[in-house]
Formats: C-alpha cells, structure tokens, sequence
C-alpha cells in the first residue's frame, strides 16, 4: 500500500475514507462507550476531528496521562443510562432513516424498471415533449389545461370540509387530516388555492413539523424551526414514530394502494 | 462480518461488548492507518476503553508528533471541522433527510406521471383519487404545461414570424382529439423520464431532479 498518485482520485479518496472512519469511531463509541478522538489532516493541510465527548477533553486526558493523578477509572462513565441520551435517539433516528431511505431507492428502481419494460405505448402524448410537433404540444395543453380544472375542482371538495364520506372520523377534533400534507379544512378560499399550487409533494416521509420542508414553500401550519436538538427534536422524533403508524387512518381512498386503484376496473365518467 | 447488521445501541451484555470493543477497534486502527497511507495525510487516533487504564492510541508510536502539528493549530482552524458526536449525528441525519426527501420526490413525480396519463387513458379519473394525490396531481399538470409550453414557444419561434403553425402536422393528426385515438405516433422512442426534459431546461426552477450523483 503506497500513497495514492493519481491527484483526483485522492482527493475522492480522502474524503469518503475519512468519513468512513468518523462513521466507525461514531459506532465503536455507541456500541461499546469508548472515548475516542480522531484527527484527520486533509491533503490540502485542513483539519477534521471528531470526538467523543470532544476531542479537546480526550486530547488533555491523554497528555496529562503521565500526571501525578491520573483520571479515575473509566468504568464510571459506563454506568450513564445511555438508552434515553440524545445520542442514542439520534442514532434510533438516523437508523430509521436509513432504512426509508433504502426502501424509497428499491421502489425508485422498481418504477423504473417497471416503466422501461412495459410495452411502447401508442399514444402520441406519452412520447416526450420533445419530440411532439407544435399541433400536438398545443392540442396537449389544452387538454391537461382541463384535466387541470377537474382536478382543482375535485380537490375543492376536500378543501371546503365538504361532509365527505371517506373523512376521516377521528378528526371530529379538529385536528387536521393525519397525513404529511396539512390539509386544513378550516382554511379559507384563498389560503387553499394557495395550498393547492403549492409546490410540493406528499410525502410520506416528510419529518414534520420541526424540520425544514424540502420543496421550498413552508406554508405548512408546522412552519419550520431551526435545527435545534433538545427537546424539539425529541418532540419531533416522537411525532415522527407517531406518524409512521397512524398514517392516512381514515381515507379510504388513500388506504388503497395507488396500483390497485388505477387498474381496479372503476369504470370512469371522464 | 455479515452478522453484526445489529442495532446501533450500546452492548449492555460485557462479553459482546467486549469482543465487539476488540475487533472494531482493530478495524479502526487499520482504517486510519490506510487512509493515513493511501492519501499522505497525517492521521490520530486516541481510544480510551474501559479494559485498559492506558488509552489506546494510533500511530502507536508516534502519535505525538500529530498532535503537536495539532496543537500548533490556531482555535479557529480547529474549531472549524471539529464535530462532537451529537453534531456529527447531525449533520449525517441532514445528509440522509435531504437524500430521502430527493428520492421520494423522484418517486412521486414518477407516479404522478403516471396517474396523468392514467386519467387521460380513461383508467381512471379525478374523481376517484384523494387529497394529497389530487394536490400532487395538479402540481404535475402544472409543470408538464409549463414545459409544454416552452416547447411551444421553441416551436413558434424557429419558425421565424408566424405564430400560427404551419408546422406539418405527423400523419394524419391534425384534428385529433385526446385522448380517445391511438394516431399514427410520429415517435419512436421509448418513453422517458419527464426529467430528461426538465434538464434540459435550464430556468425551470421547479424541477431539481437528478443534479448529483450518488454519493
């Protein structure tokens, strides 16, 4: 093993190895509680560090090591009741988030593999907008301009509280619909026009309220906070497995998969 | 190695602990001592177990003179990329929310593509779907106008003056009407990803699919 030659490929290198061993210190001190400090020179002469609980405190205990007194055993620090530290929940969290992430990438590659194996369709307008001549592109537009105003039409009627019979029950309190959305049927015209064009997604794993929402509009009635840890964040980690399980309780309609919808043979009125 | 997918918690049983305690610090070791190899970087590793009351440390000769290169450091240099765990906990939660929350989209956007031309297949319709599908739906409608539309103008303005078409029509399509007919499609490709498009455009805010790669 010799140093890298190829500058570039160092540089790459450098950086996801010493992120590599950052993530082992981070995991021999979870697993086992073990101090650690670790100090990494980049090729460029930067400093990263990383410490448990800093590396300040362990770098001191280790130059005084030769002290007249040194520290008391270690076994003391053990005996923390670790389970409820921010530490640990974080660590819950982060390996929950891993493991949605891993789910939504295999779904990712499902979609597409499950789009590049059906058949060629023979519909003009599903070919990319790219390739459609200027008849077809205005003819298009115009009919999505109306499919459009069909479905801002259907969604007024969630909007307004319209007495729907796929409501939820349980938000006979008040509370706004359980999803990631924030639909408030207590809003007033313009705010949910405003919603509704909002440029944002559903999202299921959307972590909610105290962190940022991704897509940009945080007109959420959740707003968004600072990262701060403490006790929003344990808040929010609690809201979060909240969520998880009481997902799109009462909607019927959402509580059937989107597949088995489409292809379920509703005959449409379109 | 295939066996510790286990939780990452502390190992309350001591005999785990311990031999968990053992080989990963000898797999960290070796690690810093890789990347101190491969990249020329000076690298130092202090680990204070609880089986030993003399911390364990790499390089295991010379760690002194890494930590004086450190200590020569101004404050500033070293509080700069200096993390403790929870803020190390941080940051790799943020890079892991904003990974999921990239993917999801994707995902969505995927599915909302295919409930559009759904509804314009007549497998389904407006009618029969629920909120968040409908908000989702509309906000898809929009950017596929959106981009319809640039098309349009691309279209309008290569021709010079006119903006009415005299762009010849693919076989037999002028009067069609959507979505009923199958007509002569004047395509031959295989159905893409709306982002292909998207990126091809490079005002449209709205989309921000697939800038990075992996990481």
């Amino acid at each position: 093993m010799a140093k890298m030659k190829n500058e570039s490929n160092l540089q790459v290198t450098f950086s996801k190895r010493r992120s590599g061993l950052f993530k082992k210190a981070s995991e021999l001190n979870t697993l086992c509680g073990a101090d650690i400090a670790v100090i990494v020179f980049s090729p460029g002469g930067k400093v990263y560090s990383f410490g448990h609980p800093n590396v300040e405190i362990v770098l001191n205990r280790f130059k005084n090591i030769n002290q007249p007194f040194p520290n008391p055993n270690n076994n003391m620090r053990l005996s923390e009741v670790r389970s409820h530290t921010p530490i640990q929940q974080m660590n819950d969290f982060l390996t929950q988030l891993m493991n949605d992430l891993e789910k939504a990438k295999k779904k990712n590659e499902e979609i597409k593999k499950k789009r590049k194996n059906s058949k060629r369709s023979e519909n003009w307008w599903e070919d990319p907008v790219e390739e459609l001549d200027l008849a077809h592109a205005q003819e298009f537009k115009v009919e999505l301009e109306n499919l459009k105003k069909v479905v801002t039409d259907e969604a007024s009627k969630f909007f307004q509280g319209f007495p729907h019979p796929n409501f939820c029950v349980g938000s006979s309190s008040g509370a706004p619909f359980r999803d990631g959305g924030y639909i408030n049927p207590n809003l007033d015209q313009s705010e949910q026009r405003r919603m509704f064009n909002v440029n944002a997604y559903y999202n299921p794993n959307m972590y909610r309220p105290n962190y940022q929402l991704l897509y940009g509009n945080n007109s959420y009635a959740g707003g968004c906070v600072p990262d701060q840890y403490n006790l929003n964040f344990m808040l929010a980690f609690n809201q979060y497995q909240n969520q998880n399980q009481n997902l799109n309780p009462g909607f019927k309609e959402e509580g059937i998969s989107e597949n088995e919808r489409h292809q379920d043979g509703h005959s449409p009125h379109f | 190695m295939a066996r510790n997918r286990a939780k990452m918690t502390f190992l309350e049983n001591n005999t785990s602990r311990k031999a968990t305690f053992r080989k990963r610090k000898e797999g960290l070791m070796k690690k810093a001592s890789e990347l101190s190899i491969l990249c020329g970087v000076a690298v130092a590793v202090i680990i204070e177990g609880e089986y030993s009351s003399v911390p364990e440390v790499f390089p295991r000769e010379d760690v002194g003179s890494v930590i004086d290169k450190w200590d020569k450091l101004s404050q500033a240099d070293k509080d700069k990329k200096m993390v403790n765990h929870e803020k190390y906990l941080k940051q790799r939660i943020e890079k892991a929310k904003e990974k999921l929350n990239k993917v999801n989209k994707e995902n969505r956007e995927m599915e909302m593509k295919e409930l559009m031309f759904d509804c314009l297949r007549n497998k389904t319709a407006p009618c029969f779907l629920g909120p968040n599908e409908l908000r989702d739906l509309g906000v898809f409608i929009d950017q596929y106008i959106k981009i319809l539309s640039r098309r349009i103008e691309t279209l309008t303005n290569n021709q010079g003056s006119s903006s009415t078409s005299v762009v010849p029509a693919a076989a037999g399509t002028t009067s069609v009407a959507m979505p009923t007919a199958a007509m002569g499609s004047s395509s031959t490709g295989f159905n893409n990803m709306i982002e292909e498009n998207m990126n091809e455009i490079p005002n449209v805010k709205d989309f921000d699919l697939n800038r990075c790669s992996e990481e």
